[in-house]
C-alpha cells in the first residue's frame, strides 16, 4: 500500500528531516510510527500526503509513483487518505454534523446520502447524539473523534493519524486506539504517527521507529 | 450515490466522479457558494458597504466622463451634419438674381441642397435673434445682403473649403464664410476626452481590482485555516477559489448598483443648471441618463473586476500554498 524507497527530505538545503527511508506497508496493515519528537514522523506523513516532496527517493502508494501526479491530480489522490490531525483541525464556524460532512460536500456527494454516511460516522465514533452541536462545546477527547469520523466518512483505504492521543488522558487515547484497531479490522490500512510507547507497546501492531530523520527499527509483532 | 454501490476504493487512484454527478454537486456548490458569500458580506454589513463605496467611487468618474463624452458624441455628429458655408452676395443684389445665383451654386457638383436668405429674410431672422426690434426698424435701408445657405455633400473640412474657393469665383458672390475651425477644435477636444476617460478607466478599473483583491485577502487570511483543511481532505483549487470569487462578484456588484445610483442622482442634480446653461447658448443639451445598455455594461463590468480582483487574491495564496 505504502512503499518508501531510498527517501530523503531536506528543508533549505541543509536540515535533514528525513535520509534514506525504506520501508513497505501492505494492504490491510496496521502500522505505527514512533519516534522523539523531530524525528521525523509528521515529515513521513506530510510525504504520503503529498503535501510536500521527496528531495530524494521515490514514494509509492497503491502502486502508484506520487511524485508522477499532476498537481489538478492531487486532490482526487487526497480523498483516498484519511487524514486525523493532532489538533484535530476541526473548523469552528460550523456544527460537528458539516464538520465531517466536509469531505463529502467537497466530492460533491447527494444530500441524503451524505447525511447517512455523515451519522453512520458519527454513530461509530461515539457523538451520533451531538451531530447539532459546534466543536467548541465538546471535551478534547471528543473532538478527537469527530476528527476521526471526518477521516473516515469518506471509507478510506488508507488511515493517516499524526499523534491522534497528544493532548488525551490515557483512557482516552486506548479508545481512540481502539477505533483505529476497528477501522483496521474491516479492511483499511491505518499507519499511525505516536510517541507514547506505553500505549503502543500494549497494542501489539508493528511499529516503525525513526531517530534523526533516520528508520533505526521496524518491528514486527507476531 | 455511485460510490456507494461500489466498493469503497482499494488503491490511491485518482479517480473522478462520473460526469453527470459532478455536473450536478458542481451546480449544487456553487448554488450553495451564492447564498453563503452573500451571507457573509451581509453579516458585516457595515464593512462590506465600506468596499463596495470605495468600488463606486472608482466607478463613477470614468463612467460620468463616458457619459458626458457619449452625448457630446451625438451633439458633434448633428453638428457635423449641420456643417454648413454661407455665401453672402455683394450689397444690392436684386432678389430675382439672388435666386439665379442660388442655382449656379445649387448646379455645382458636391453640393446637397441650398437655401436663399433674401436681405429682408435676413433682417427678419436679425431680428428675432438679437430682439432689436425698435432700432433696426429705425434703419432706412435694409444693409444686410442676401446669403446662400449651403450644405456640402462631403462635410470633411478639405471638401468644404474647396468648395468655398469655387463659390468665391461665382460673380455676385462677395464672401464664403465657412465656420470649420471650431468644429475641428470640438473634434479635437473630443478626442482628448476619450483619451483621458480611456486612461482614467484603467486606472480606475486597477483601482476596483485592488480594492477588492485587497478585501478578499484579508478574508482568504481569516479563513487560512479552512482551507488550510480543506485543501488536506482533497479540495480542488476550483473548490476553495469559489466562494471567494462569489464574494468578489457580490462586491463589484454591490459597487457597480452604488456607482449606478451615484450617477443618476449626479446627474439629476447637474441636469438643471447645465440645461440652463446650454439654452443660454441657445443650445438644446441635456445631461445624459444611463440607459438599459450603459446600466448593464456599468454592472457586468464591476461585478467582472470583483470576480476577477478576488480571483488574483486567492490565486496568490494557492501558489504561496503549493507543496515543495
Amino acid at each position: 500500500m505504502i512503499a518508501f524507497e531510498h527517501v530523503g527530505k531536506r528543508y533549505g538545503g541543509r536540515f535533514e528531516a528525513l535520509a534514506n527511508i525504506d520501508f513497505r506497508v501492505r494492504r490491510g496493515e496496521m502500522v505505527f510510527l514512533t519516534g522523539h519528537s523531530g524525528a521525523g514522523k509528521s515529515s513521513l506523513l506530510r510525504l504520503i500526503m503529498r503535501l510536500e516532496r521527496p528531495s530524494r527517493g521515490k514514494v509509492r502508494v497503491a502502486g502508484h509513483d506520487i511524485e508522477r501526479l499532476h498537481h489538478s491530480q492531487i486532490p482526487f489522490y487526497r480523498r483516498q487518505i484519511g487524514v486525523v490531525f493532532q489538533d484535530h483541525q476541526l473548523l469552528f464556524d460550523r456544527s460537528i454534523y458539516h464538520n465531517v460532512a466536509l469531505p463529502l460536500e467537497i466530492q460533491g456527494v447527494e444530500h441524503r446520502e451524505a447525511a447517512r454516511r455523515v451519522r453512520a460516522a458519527l454513530d461509530k465514533v461515539g457523538l451520533l447524539h451531538r451531530e447539532g452541536a459546534l466543536p467548541i462545546e465538546l471535551s478534547g477527547g471528543e473532538q478527537q473523534r469527530v476528527g476521526i469520523a471526518r477521516a473516515v466518512v469518506n471509507k478510506p483505504a488508507l488511515l493517516l493519524a499524526d499523534e491522534p492521543t497528544g493532548n488525551l488522558d490515557p483512557q482516552l487515547s486506548a479508545d481512540i486506539m481502539a477505533l483505529f484497531e476497528d477501522f483496521n479490522r474491516i479492511g483499511t490500512t491505518v499507519m499511525v504517527a505516536s510517541h507514547d510507547l506505553a500505549l503502543i507497546a500494549r497494542l501489539r501492531h508493528r511499529t516503525l521507529r525513526l531517530h534523526d530523520g533516520r528508520l533505526v527499527a521496524d518491528e514486527e509483532v507476531a | 450515490m455511485s460510490r456507494e454501490s461500489a466498493p469503497s476504493p482499494r488503491g490511491a487512484r485518482t479517480q473522478r466522479p462520473a460526469g453527470g454527478i459532478r455536473w450536478r454537486a458542481w451546480a449544487r456548490h456553487h448554488r450553495a457558494m451564492v447564498l453563503d458569500s452573500a451571507r457573509r458580506l451581509l453579516r458585516r454589513p457595515l464593512g462590506s458597504l465600506m468596499t463596495m463605496l470605495a468600488i463606486a467611487i472608482a466607478l463613477v468618474l470614468p463612467a460620468g466622463l463616458w457619459l458626458t463624452l457619449d452625448s457630446a458624441r451625438l451633439l458633434d455628429a448633428e453638428l457635423e451634419q449641420s456643417a454648413t458655408l454661407t455665401a453672402y452676395l455683394e450689397v444690392g443684389v436684386g432678389d430675382s438674381e439672388a435666386g439665379r445665383i442660388e442655382q449656379a451654386l445649387a448646379a455645382q457638383a458636391g453640393v446637397l441642397d441650398t437655401r436663399l436668405i433674401t436681405a429682408a429674410e435676413g433682417m427678419a431672422e436679425f431680428h428675432q435673434a438679437l430682439g432689436l426690434r425698435d432700432a433696426l426698424a429705425r434703419l432706412d435701408d435694409n444693409p444686410l445682403p442676401a446669403s446662400v445657405v449651403v450644405r456640402p455633400a462631403d462635410p470633411a473640412p478639405q471638401a468644404v473649403r474647396r468648395l468655398a474657393e469655387r463659390f468665391e469665383a461665382v460673380p455676385g458672390v462677395d464672401e464664403v464664410r465657412l465656420d470649420l475651425a471650431w468644429l475641428e477644435r470640438l473634434r479635437h477636444l473630443a478626442e482628448l476626452g476619450q483619451r483621458v476617460t480611456l486612461a482614467l478607466g484603467v486606472l480606475f478599473g486597477l483601482g476596483v481590482l485592488l480594492v477588492v483583491g485587497n478585501t478578499i485577502r484579508l478574508a482568504v487570511e481569516n479563513r487560512r485555516q479552512e482551507i488550510e483543511v480543506i485543501t488536506l481532505i482533497g479540495a480542488t483549487h476550483a473548490f476553495v477559489r469559489r466562494p471567494f470569487l462569489y464574494s468578489g462578484a457580490w462586491f463589484g456588484l454591490g459597487g457597480g448598483l452604488l456607482a449606478w445610483g451615484l450617477l443618476t442622482l449626479g446627474s439629476d442634480w447637474l441636469s438643471a443648471p447645465v440645461s440652463a446653461l446650454a439654452a443660454s447658448y441657445g443650445a438644446s443639451f441635456h445631461l445624459p441618463r444611463l440607459g438599459l445598455e450603459g446600466s448593464t455594461i456599468l454592472l457586468c463590468s464591476s461585478t467582472l473586476l470583483g470576480w476577477l480582483g478576488a480571483w488574483i487574491a486567492v490565486n496568490r495564496h494557492l501558489a504561496e500554498s503549493r507543496p515543495r
